[in-house]
C-alpha cells in the first residue's frame, strides 16, 4: 500500500538533516540546502508522487535532492565543484541504507554534542559552516594558517562524531 | 578502514572547493574506493547542515572590534581629547542595548496602529515602527502581521489579535491580550529575554521557536526549538516548556499545568462544537428542533464602515494534535444563512513544527448554499482554496492547520454553524 502524505512527512522530516546533507554536499551553502529539503518536501507532497516504501520514498528524496542542488548550481557563477555523479549516487545509497536501518536520536545527540563543544570550536564550525566563509577567510579572520583551520575542522568533525555515538550508545532513560 | 588525517584534510579541501585538477581527482578516486572516505563526507556534510540549523536559532554576530594604541604628542593633546571623547562615545552606543522596538516588516488584511498617546491609525504600512506603549490589532481573521524586532528577533501576530510594547525591567515586553502569536528568538549579544505576557500567564525565552494562542481563560503555549519559560499568572506555577512540548496555562488553578510532549500530529479533525472548546470567535445560540449546537457569527468592524460577520475555530484550543494538510485534504461545514449571498471559509495554516505559513480563503457562492433558511453542508476541497498572499504557493499542503473560519458579509444573512470538519483526502483520490 503507497504511504500516506502523513508518513511521507513524517519520514521525510525525521531524515532532514541527511537530505539537506546530501544537498549540502552539491551546493556547499546550508542555508540553499535548507531551501532545498522545504521544495523536496513540498513537492513530495503535492506531485501527487505515490511512494510504496520508506526506502522508494528516500530513494526520491536524495535524488530530487541532488536535481534541485544541481539546478541552483546552474543559476549561480562560481559554484563549487561538484563531485561526480556516480560519487553523489553512492553517498546518497549509503545514507538511504543508514537511514532504513537506524533508530531515530541521532539528530538530537548531535545538536547536544555541538551545544558541549567549546565556545572556539563552536565559533569556527559557525564561521565555516553558518556564514558560510571559505577556509581561508576562516584562517584570515582568526589570524592562523590555513592548515592550521584544516586541522582543527578535522578533529572537530572526528570529536563531534564520536561524541555522538558514545551518546547513542548510551541506554535510554 | 580508518582515515589518515592527511585523507581528512583533503577531502576538507575538496569541500572548501580550492584543489588543483590532479588532487580533485586524488579525492574523487579515494571517495570511489573507500567507504571510510565518504562516511567522513557525509559526516561533514550532516555537521554542516545542523551547525547551520542550531545557528539559526542562537544567532550570534559578535561586531570585530579593533582597539588602537595611540600615540601622543604634546601638540596633539587637543586632538587625543577629542578623539578619546568619540571613542567614550561610540563605547557607550555600543554597549548600551538597543531600544525596544517592533518594526513592521510584512502585513496584510485590516490592522490598526494605536500609538502609546493614544492616536489612532487604521491604516499601518510597512516600515512602521512600534515603541513601548504602541498597539498593534490584526482586525480579521484573513490578516496578519509580520514584526522585526531588534536582533533578528521576528513574530508575527495573526487574526484577531492585539499586541502591546510593554516597558518591562530587563525585558523585551509584550502583552499578547488576545489572538495568535508566532515568534523566533534569536539570542544576540547584549539583546534581552523576551517577555510575552497574556491574560493568564507570561512566556520568556531568550532563544527559542515558539507560538502562543492566547483567549481570555486559557493561554496555549508550544515550544518547537530552543526553550521558553512558562508562568501560570493565577498561582505563580512555572515550568520551562522545551522543544517539542507545549503548555496549557488555564486561568483556573484546579486545571493541571505542565509542559507535556506535543502529541503527533493526524490528518483531520472535528472540531468538537458539542464540547464547545474549538470556537474562539462566535456565540452560542440556544438548540432548535435541527440542531443541538449552534455557533452564530458576531459582527467585526475591520474598519470603517466595513463590517464582516465570522465564526471561528482553533485547533489547539480544540485539544486535538496537531493537523496536518494534505493535498487532498477537505473543508467540510454545515450551517444556515438567511439570505441569498456568498458566504466564505478561510483557513490559517503555519510550517509543521514551526513558523506562521500564511491564510488561504475559498468563496462559497449563493448557489452552494441552496435555499435561504435551510440548513446547509458544503465540502471544500484544499484545491479551491486561494492563497492571501503572492508569495504564498497555490497549496497550503505539507503544512500544518492552525484554524477555521467562516465569514458572511451580510449582517442578515444571520450567519450560524452547527458542524466543522476538516477531512483526510479520499480514498483511491
Amino acid at each position: 500500500m503507497a504511504l500516506s502524505e502523513q508518513d511521507i512527512l513524517k519520514r521525510l522530516m525525521g531524515q532532514r538533516d541527511r537530505v539537506s546533507a546530501a544537498a549540502w554536499l552539491v551546493v556547499r551553502d546550508a542555508h540553499a540546502a535548507e531551501d532545498i529539503f522545504q521544495n523536496v518536501a513540498l513537492k513530495a507532497m503535492t506531485k501527487g508522487a505515490q511512494f510504496e516504501s520508506g526506502g522508494a520514498l528516500m530513494s526520491w528524496a536524495f535524488i530530487t535532492a541532488r536535481r534541485e542542488g544541481i539546478d541552483w548550481l546552474r543559476r549561480r557563477k562560481n559554484a563549487p565543484v561538484c563531485l561526480d555523479e556516480t560519487i553523489l549516487e553512492l553517498l546518497e545509497q549509503e545514507w538511504a541504507d543508514e537511514a532504513l536501518g537506524q533508530a531515530g536520536g541521532r539528530s538530537q545527540a548531535l545538536r547536544d554534542c555541538l551545544g558541549e563543544l567549546p565556545a572556539k570550536s563552536r565559533d569556527l564550525l559557525k564561521r565555516r559552516y553558518f556564514d558560510g566563509h571559505a577556509c581561508e577567510a576562516v584562517a584570515e579572520q582568526l589570524g592562523t594558517r590555513l592548515d592550521a583551520i584544516y586541522k582543527r575542522l578535522s578533529r572537530l568533525h572526528q570529536t563531534l562524531k564520536k561524541c555522538i555515538e558514545t551518546k547513542l550508545e548510551q541506554p535510554a532513560g | 578502514m580508518a582515515l589518515s588525517e592527511d585523507q581528512n584534510e583533503l577531502l576538507l579541501r575538496h569541500l572548501n572547493g580550492q584543489l588543483g585538477p590532479s588532487d580533485e581527482a586524488k579525492a574523487a578516486e579515494l571517495l570511489r574506493g573507500d567507504a571510510g572516505a565518504r562516511a567522513f563526507l557525509r559526516t561533514v556534510a550532516e555537521q554542516a547542515v545542523v551547525v547551520a540549523d542550531v545557528e539559526r536559532i542562537g544567532q550570534h554576530r559578535p561586531q570585530p572590534a579593533r582597539v588602537a594604541a595611540p600615540v601622543f604628542r604634546p601638540w596633539k593633546w587637543a586632538v587625543a581629547v577629542a578623539a578619546a571623547f568619540v571613542l567614550l562615545a561610540a563605547f557607550v552606543i555600543a554597549t548600551t542595548p538597543p531600544r525596544h522596538v517592533a518594526k513592521v516588516s510584512a502585513i496584510l488584511g485590516p490592522c490598526q496602529f494605536i500609538a502609546a498617546d493614544g492616536k489612532v491609525r487604521d491604516e499601518v504600512k510597512v516600515g512602521t515602527v512600534l515603541r513601548v506603549g504602541d498597539t498593534i490589532r490584526t482586525r480579521s481573521s484573513s490578516a496578519w502581521v509580520k514584526l522585526d524586532l531588534n536582533g533578528g528577533s521576528l513574530m508575527t501576530i495573526a487574526g484577531r489579535s492585539r499586541l502591546r510594547l510593554l516597558n518591562v525591567d530587563g525585558r523585551r515586553g509584550f502583552q499578547l491580550a488576545y489572538g495568535n502569536l508566532w515568534a523566533t528568538v534569536a539570542q544576540t549579544a547584549g539583546a534581552k529575554l523576551v517577555s510575552i505576557q497574556t491574560p493568564t500567564a507570561t512566556v520568556e525565552a531568550e532563544a527559542a521557536q515558539f507560538d502562543v494562542e492566547a483567549h481570555s481563560s486559557t493561554t496555549i503555549v508550544r515550544v518547537n526549538n530552543g526553550t521558553a519559560n512558562v508562568v501560570r499568572l493565577a498561582d505563580g506555577q512555572a515550568a520551562d516548556v522545551v522543544a517539542d512540548h507545549l503548555a496549557v496555562v488555564a486561568i483556573s488553578r484546579n486545571r493541571p499545568f505542565a509542559a507535556t510532549r506535543q502529541p503527533e500530529p493526524v490528518n483531520q479533525w472535528n472540531c468538537r462544537l458539542h464540547a464547545g472548546s474549538g470556537a474562539v470567535s462566535g456565540k452560542w445560540l440556544p438548540p432548535d428542533e435541527k440542531n443541538s449546537v449552534r455557533l452564530g457569527a458576531i459582527p467585526l468592524l475591520i474598519g470603517k464602515k466595513t463590517t464582516l460577520y465570522v465564526a471561528s475555530f482553533s485547533v489547539q484550543c480544540s485539544s486535538s494534535p496537531p493537523v496536518l494538510i494534505e493535498s487532498g485534504s477537505r473543508v467540510r461545514i454545515r450551517g444556515t444563512t438567511q439570505t441569498d449571498g456568498p458566504v466564505y471559509f478561510g483557513i490559517t495554516t503555519q510550517r509543521i513544527k514551526g513558523v506562521f505559513f500564511g491564510k488561504y480563503t475559498a468563496k462559497v457562492g449563493a448557489g452552494m448554499l441552496g435555499q435561504a433558511g435551510e440548513p446547509w453542508q458544503v465540502e471544500v476541497p484544499l484545491s479551491q482554496f486561494k492563497p492571501e498572499a503572492k508569495h504564498l504557493p497555490g497549496s497550503p499542503a505539507g503544512m500544518e492547520l492552525s484554524d477555521i473560519w467562516i465569514v458572511s458579509q451580510d449582517e442578515n444573512a444571520e450567519l450560524e454553524i452547527h458542524r466543522v470538519e476538516f477531512l483526510p483526502k479520499e480514498v483511491g483520490q
